[in-house]
C-alpha cells in the first residue's frame, strides 16, 4: 500500500495548515493538526502498525473505528494506545508493540513456523508439569505474552481523576438517532447529557452519504442542544451501565460515574470483518475505515483497490475510493444477479458477482487478491491490487444495551442480533435497533429522546417499553450483512476470527473437536473474544462457526455474556486519585511538630510513638506521660431506658451503677463471641458515657444503633461525640499533682478515687475526667470539646513539664497495658474469642436477664473454653518471639498461637498474652514451646497482671 | 449502582449504605434448633426477601427493604416496627 494525502474533502477534520512532527519507530514523519497516528501513518506510507499476539504477524490498520487490536501502538510510557483514536501530537514518541527486536524482524514471528505444533490449548497442556519446571516456565511465557510496555518506574499516563454527573436523559451515542433523541429530550426540558466516543459529533454522517447534507444536520442538531443547555461530551467512551441507570464512562485520564434517570443507546453498529485467507495482512481494510480515512483525513490508503462486499455499502465505498482517485480494479460482491452502481465505471472496474474473497496475498503488505465464487463453482480471479476494502457485514452496539439487561435474539434474515426486550428506563435508536435509512433513524431518536424524557418525569412503564427499539426492518438491501460463515479456503494463510488473540478456525475447530462445545466454553478454553475488542471483531464469527461445526442455528447458540468494561479502560482511570479520608485528632499538627511517627489506627493516623518509645514508658512508670486517646468511640446516651439497654448489649451488669460510677464493659455478639469493649459511666440517672475501642468505634456505634432501632430502644437517644470530643489520658504517679495545678476540683482520692467519673473544669475548660487506666498507673481520662483540645493538651504539657512529664505514642502504651496483661480486642481476640476463653469471666453476668451472647456464654460457662488466652513470661530478653508465631506441642503440632509479645522495660524481660489450650493454661508456671523459624523457644504461663498485680499504683 | 429510598434521606447510592443481610429477628423463647437457626442458617431466597441496610455514611437509620434478589426491584422500604415476622415480605 502506498497511502497518500489527497485533496481537500469537504468534511475533513484536519487542519492542513498546521503541520505536526511526530516519530514512530525511530523515524521522524509529519502529519497534519487532527490527523491521528493511524490517519498521518497511512499518508506517510506506514502500514505495519505492529505484530500480533501470538504468531507475530505483522498488522496494520484493520477497522478504523477504536475496535480491532491491530494498531494498538505504544505512546512514550503508554502502551495499548489506539492509533485510529489518538491524535498525533508535537514531538509524540510512538513506538510498535509486541516486536523484538524491529518491526521489520521480529524474532518470535517464528513461532509462526512451528504454530502447527502449538494448537489452541497448547499452554494449559505443555506448561504444567513437571510442576518444578514452572518457574522458569513462567518467566519464559510472561515475557512472551501481554501487550506493551510499561515503565514501572513511573506513573504511566500522568495523574488520574473522577467526576459525578446527573441527567435526566443520558444520550449513548452523536449520531443522527442520538443528535435527535437529545435535541427531542432538550426540547421536553430534560437535563440531558449526550456522549461520544469520537472526536466530533455526527457519527456516520461524518464520512459517509451525502457529506454536506449530513453537516448541516449535525450543525442544527448542535445548535438545539446547546441553546437547550445539554451537556455534550465527545471523546468519551461509555464502559459500562449498571443497576438503576449508573453510568461508566471514561474521557482521558477521567472515569464520569453518570447517574441518568432515563437513558437512550444510540450506539449505532461497527462492520466486523471477514474469515479468508490472510485476512490479517496490512492492506485489508474495513469500508467504513477506508471511507474514514479519505473523508475525515484526506488520506488514501491505496492505489488500487479490491473491494469485497454483501450490500450495497461496499458500492459507497468503491465510489468513495475512485473520488480519492484510487483504481478500483474489481468489486467481488456476494449477491448473485446484477447490482451495478451507476457511480461505477463498469470498464474500468472488473464487477464480479456471486463472488467473495478467498485470500489475500502478500506479507507485509498485501500485492493480490483472490477472488472466489461463492458457491466454489467456478474459476479463481487473482487481481493484483494494493487495498483490500471488505464491506461484509454489521453488528449493532448492544453492549451496553446487554448490560442494562436487554436480550437479543440472531436474525437469520438481517444476519445479524436483534433485540428482543429491554429493561424499563432504557430507550434504543438508530441502527442499534435494526438496519434502516437515515431518515428511520432520526424519527426514532426523536421518539425515544420525546420517550426517556417523559420516562425521567416519571412516566409509565408503558411508555418505556413501546418506544424501546421496535423498529420495522429496512429491505434486507440495505444492511444484510454476509451470509458465509467463511469465504471457502483456498489454502495459502491462516484465517482469523479473532485478531487479538491470534485465534483462527481451525483452533475453533479444534477446539470443539475437543469437547469445547458450547459458546462460553469454546470462548474460555480458545480465548476467542478475551482480547482488547473484547469479542467485537470475532464475536458473531465465532458464534457463526460454532453454530456451524455443531449444527445448531446461531439463535440456538446463543452469545457470550457481557461484562464491562465495554471498551478497554486503564488502571489508572478506574483507580482515580488516592480519596482515602483520614481522621486526624485535634492534635494532629502537634504530633508532627513534635517529630512523632505516625501510624494508621483504624481511620485514624496515630503517633506510635516520639522517638524513643522505652523513654516513654518509663516517663509513665516513674513521672508521668499524656496520650491522645482521641480516636476512642465516645457516646452520650441519655434517657430512662439507657440501663435497660445497656444490660442487653453488654456482659455486664449497670442497673445497679451508681451516680459518678464508671464500668469496664464488654459487648457480645448472640454467638458469645467478643465484639467491643470500652468504659460506660454513668454521669446522672438518664445520662451516661460511653467509650468504645479506637478502630471500632463506628462498628460498635452501628452495632448498638441497630439494637436500638428494632425494639431495644425505648427511651434512649445516642449522641456519637467521637469527633466531638478531644480525649487524652494523663498517666503516671504523678499524674495528680500536674492536673491538679489546673482544676478546683479536689482530686484526692478520697475525693475522686479509682472508677468515678467528674465533670471539672481544667485550665478554663469543661471537662469529663475519668478516673482509669489502661496503663496500670494512677490516671485521668480527660475529655473536652475538640476545639479546645490543643490549648489544654499544651497547657498539660507546660504544667507537666517540672514533673517530666513526656508525650507517648501508641506502642508505650500497648506495652505497658501488656505489662498489666490487660487484652486488646481485635489484637487478642478474634471472631472465635468468648469473654469467658478470653479471661474476662469477671465481666460476665449470667445472673441477670436475656443480653446478648447470655445463651452460648451459659453453655460455655458450663462446658468450659477450650482454648484460653492467657499471659506468658520467658524470664530474659527474647527478641525471636514476635505476635503470630505458633506454639507447638512435642511433636511439634500446633496447640495456640501468640496474640501480643513485647520486651518489657520496666520488667526487663520479654512477655505477652496468648492462646494455649485450657488445661495448659491452667496451670501457672508450665512450660510451652513457641516455633520460631525452624527452632523453639521456650516461654511459661503465668497468670494475672506481670506489673503490680495487687493493683495498688492504679488505685492509688 | 442500585438506588435506595433511606425513610430519613431520600434516594441515595447503595454505595452510602451497608447491606446487613436478610431480616432475621432474635426470638424471644426458642428451643435449641429455632436457635441455631436464628444464629447461623439464612433462608438465602431466590426472590423477593426482607433484609436489613443501614445509612451508614448518612442518617444512620437502620430499615428493611424487600427486594427481589434475581432482578433487584425494590418494592418495599420500612423502619422496623413491632409486629414485623419473617416471612419474606413486608406487609403494612
Amino acid at each position: 500500500m502506498s497511502g497518500r494525502r489527497i485533496e481537500p474533502q469537504p468534511g475533513e477534520t484536519i487542519d492542513r495548515g498546521c503541520t505536526v512532527r511526530f516519530r514512530f519507530d525511530g523515524r521522524q514523519l509529519e502529519g497534519y493538526a487532527g490527523d491521528t497516528i493511524a490517519s498521518a501513518l497511512t499518508a506517510a506510507g506506514v502500514q505495519v502498525l505492529s505484530r500480533s499476539f501470538k504468531y507475530h504477524r505483522p498488522r496494520g490498520l484493520l477497522c478504523g473505528a477504536g475496535h480491532c487490536p491491530n494498531c494498538l501502538v505504544q505512546v512514550g510510557d503508554e502502551p495499548n494506545v489506539r492509533a485510529c483514536r489518538r491524535p498525533i501530537e508535537e514531538g509524540m514518541e510512538v513506538a510498535p508493540q509486541n516486536v523484538w527486536p524491529s518491526l521489520q524482524y521480529d524474532a518470535m514471528a517464528l513461532t509462526e513456523l512451528v504454530s502447527r505444533f502449538l494448537p489452541v490449548g497448547f499452554y494449559y497442556k505443555t506448561f504444567i508439569r513437571p510442576a518444578a519446571m514452572w518457574p522458569l516456565y513462567e518467566h519464559v511465557l510472561r515475557n512472551a505474552a501481554g501487550l506493551g510496555a510499561i515503565d514501572e518506574t513511573t506513573t504511566v499516563g500522568g495523574d488520574f481523576d473522577k467526576e459525578y454527573l446527573h441527567a435526566d436523559v443520558a444520550v449513548i451515542g452523536g449520531g443522527p438517532a442520538g443528535l435527535s433523541a437529545a435535541v427531542a429530550a432538550v426540547e421536553q426540558g430534560a437535563r440531558v447529557l449526550l456522549l461520544d466516543e469520537n472526536k466530533t459529533l455526527g457519527g456516520h454522517l461524518r464520512f459517509s452519504g451525502d457529506g454536506d447534507d449530513g453537516r448541516t444536520r449535525v450543525g442544527a442538531w448542535r445548535e438545539s442542544l446547546g441553546k437547550g443547555g445539554a451537556t455534550v461530551l465527545t471523546q468519551t467512551a461509555v464502559i459500562g451501565h449498571y443497576q438503576n441507570h449508573w453510568l461508566s464512562a471514561v474521557r482521558g485520564n477521567r472515569l464520569y460515574k453518570i447517574r441518568a434517570a432515563g437513558v437512550v443507546v444510540a450506539t449505532g453498529a461497527f462492520e466486523i470483518p471477514m474469515v479468508f485467507d490472510g485476512n490479517d495482512r496490512p492492506g485489508v481494510l474495513l469500508g467504513t475505515a477506508v471511507q474514514r480515512l479519505i473523508r475525515l483525513h484526506g488520506v488514501a490508503p491505496g492505489r488500487r483497490a479490491v473491494v469485497v462486499t454483501a450490500s450495497d455499502a461496499g458500492w459507497d465505498v468503491a465510489t468513495d475510493l475512485v473520488q480519492a482517485g484510487v483504481e478500483v480494479a474489481a468489486i467481488a460482491d456476494e449477491r448473485p444477479g446484477q447490482h451495478a452502481d451507476q457511480r461505477i465505471d463498469t470498464t474500468e472496474t472488473q464487477v464480479l458477482h456471486g463472488h467473495t474473497i478467498g485470500a489475500a496475498h502478500g506479507r507485509s503488505a498485501v500485492r493480490a487478491a483472490v477472488l472466489v465464487p461463492v458457491d466454489g463453482d467456478g474459476p479463481w480471479h487473482t487481481v493484483d491490487c494494493d487495498l483490500i476494502a471488505v464491506s461484509t457485514g454489521w453488528n449493532p452496539s448492544l453492549e451496553l444495551a446487554y448490560l442494562a439487561g436487554a436480550r437479543s435474539r440472531y436474525d437469520e434474515d438481517l444476519g445479524e442480533m436483534r433485540l428482543q426486550a429491554v429493561p424499563d428506563g432504557l430507550f434504543l435508536a438508530g441502527r442499534v435497533a435494526g438496519p434502516g435509512g437515515l431518515e428511520d433513524d432520526v424519527r426514532q431518536g426523536d421518539d425515544a429522546g420525546h420517550a426517556a424524557a417523559e420516562w425521567a418525569r416519571g412516566g409509565s412503564k408503558e411508555t418505556g417499553t413501546t418506544a424501546a427499539g421496535q423498529r420495522t426492518p429496512a429491505a434486507p438491501t440495505g444492511g444484510r450483512s454476509s451470509a458465509l460463515v467463511a469465504a471457502p479456503p483456498t489454502g495459502h494463510d491462516k484465517r482469523f476470527v479473532c485478531y487479538c488473540e491470534d485465534v483462527t478456525d481451525v483452533d475453533i475447530n479444534t477446539a470443539l473437536l475437543e469437547g469445547y462445545d458450547r459458546i462460553e466454553l469454546l470462548k474460555r478454553y480458545s480465548t476467542l473474544g478475551m482480547g482488547p475488542c473484547q469479542g467485537r471483531m470475532c464475536g458473531l464469527q465465532g458464534i457463526r462457526h460454532c453454530a456451524r461445526d455443531t449444527d445448531t442455528s446461531v439463535a440456538d447458540t446463543g452469545r457470550t455474556t457481557a461484562r464491562p468494561p465495554v471498551t478497554p479502560v486503564s488502571l489508572g482511570a478506574l483507580a482515580g486519585q488516592r480519596m482515602e479520608p483520614v481522621y486526624l485528632s485535634a492534635l494532629h499538627d502537634w504530633h508532627v511538630q513534635q517529630g512523632a511517627s505516625m501510624m494508621i489506627a483504624g481511620p485514624w493516623l496515630r503517633p506510635e510513638h516520639y522517638g524513643d518509645p522505652v523513654a516513654e514508658v518509663g516517663a509513665v512508670r516513674q513521672t508521668v506521660g499524656l496520650i491522645d486517646v482521641s480516636p476512642l468511640g465516645k457516646l452520650q446516651l441519655t434517657g430512662p431506658g439507657v440501663a435497660t439497654m445497656l444490660e442487653r448489649l453488654y456482659v455486664n451488669q449497670w442497673q445497679d451503677l451508681r451516680r459518678g460510677r464508671v464500668r469496664y464493659g464488654m459487648m457480645c455478639n448472640d454467638e458469645g463471641i467478643v465484639l467491643d469493649d470500652g468504659v460506660c459511666a454513668r454521669l446522672s440517672e438518664e445520662e451516661w458515657y460511653v467509650s468504645t475501642t479506637s478502630t471500632g468505634a463506628a462498628g460498635a456505634l452501628e452495632w448498638m444503633e441497630w439494637w436500638r432501632q428494632s425494639g431495644w430502644g425505648e427511651g434512649v437517644h445516642i449522641t456519637d461525640m467521637t469527633e466531638t470530643f478531644a480525649a487524652f489520658n494523663l498517666a503516671g504517679p504523678r499524674s495528680r499533682e500536674v492536673l491538679q495545678q489546673l482544676t478546683e476540683r479536689d482530686l484526692s482520692k478520697a475525693k475522686f478515687p479509682y472508677m468515678r467519673a467528674r465533670r471539672a473544669e481544667v485550665a478554663g475548660v469543661p471537662c469529663l475526667l475519668l478516673r482509669i487506666g489502661f496503663t496500670g498507673e494512677l490516671s485521668y481520662e480527660i475529655h473536652c470539646p475538640a476545639g479546645f483540645g490543643r490549648y489544654l493538651w499544651e497547657t498539660l504539657v507546660e504544667a507537666g513539664g517540672s514533673f517530666g512529664l513526656r508525650p507517648f505514642g501508641v506502642e508505650a502504651q500497648r506495652v505497658l497495658r501488656l505489662e498489666k496483661a490487660h487484652l486488646i480486642v481485635g489484637q487478642d481476640t478474634d471472631a472465635l474469642s468468648d469473654p469467658i476463653a478470653a479471661d474476662a469471666a469477671w465481666a460476665v453476668r449470667l445472673d441477670k436477664g436475656d443480653f446478648l451472647g447470655k445463651r452460648a456464654l451459659t453453655r460455655v460457662s458450663s462446658e468450659g473454653p477450650r482454648q484460653r488466652l492467657v499471659g506468658f513470661r520467658t524470664g530474659r530478653r527474647v527478641d525471636a518471639l514476635r505476635e503470630g508465631l505458633q506454639i507447638v506441642d512435642a511433636e511439634r503440632r500446633i496447640i495456640g498461637w501468640i496474640s501480643s509479645c513485647r520486651h518489657s522495660p520496666t520488667l526487663d524481660e520479654t512477655l505477652g498474652l496468648c492462646w494455649l489450650p485450657a488445661d495448659m493454661a491452667a496451670r501457672e508456671q508450665s512450660t510451652f514451646t513457641v516455633f520460631v523459624a525452624g527452632r523453639l523457644e521456650a516461654a511459661q504461663v503465668h497468670h494475672g497482671p506481670f506489673y503490680d498485680p495487687e493493683g495498688a499504683r492504679l488505685r492509688s | 449502582m442500585l438506588r435506595i429510598d433511606c425513610p430519613n434521606c431520600g434516594a441515595r447510592n447503595a454505595a452510602e449504605f451497608r447491606y446487613a443481610g436478610e431480616y432475621n429477628p432474635r426470638p424471644t423463647q426458642a428451643d435449641d434448633d429455632e436457635w441455631i437457626r436464628y444464629l447461623y442458617l439464612r433462608r438465602n431466597r431466590m426472590g423477593v426477601q426482607v433484609e436489613w441496610w443501614y445509612h451508614r455514611s448518612g442518617c444512620g437509620t437502620w430499615f428493611l427493604v424487600e427486594r427481589d434478589r434475581r432482578s433487584n426491584e425494590i418494592s418495599r422500604i420500612m423502619r422496623w416496627q413491632p409486629g414485623v415476622a419473617e416471612t419474606g415480605s413486608l406487609s403494612a
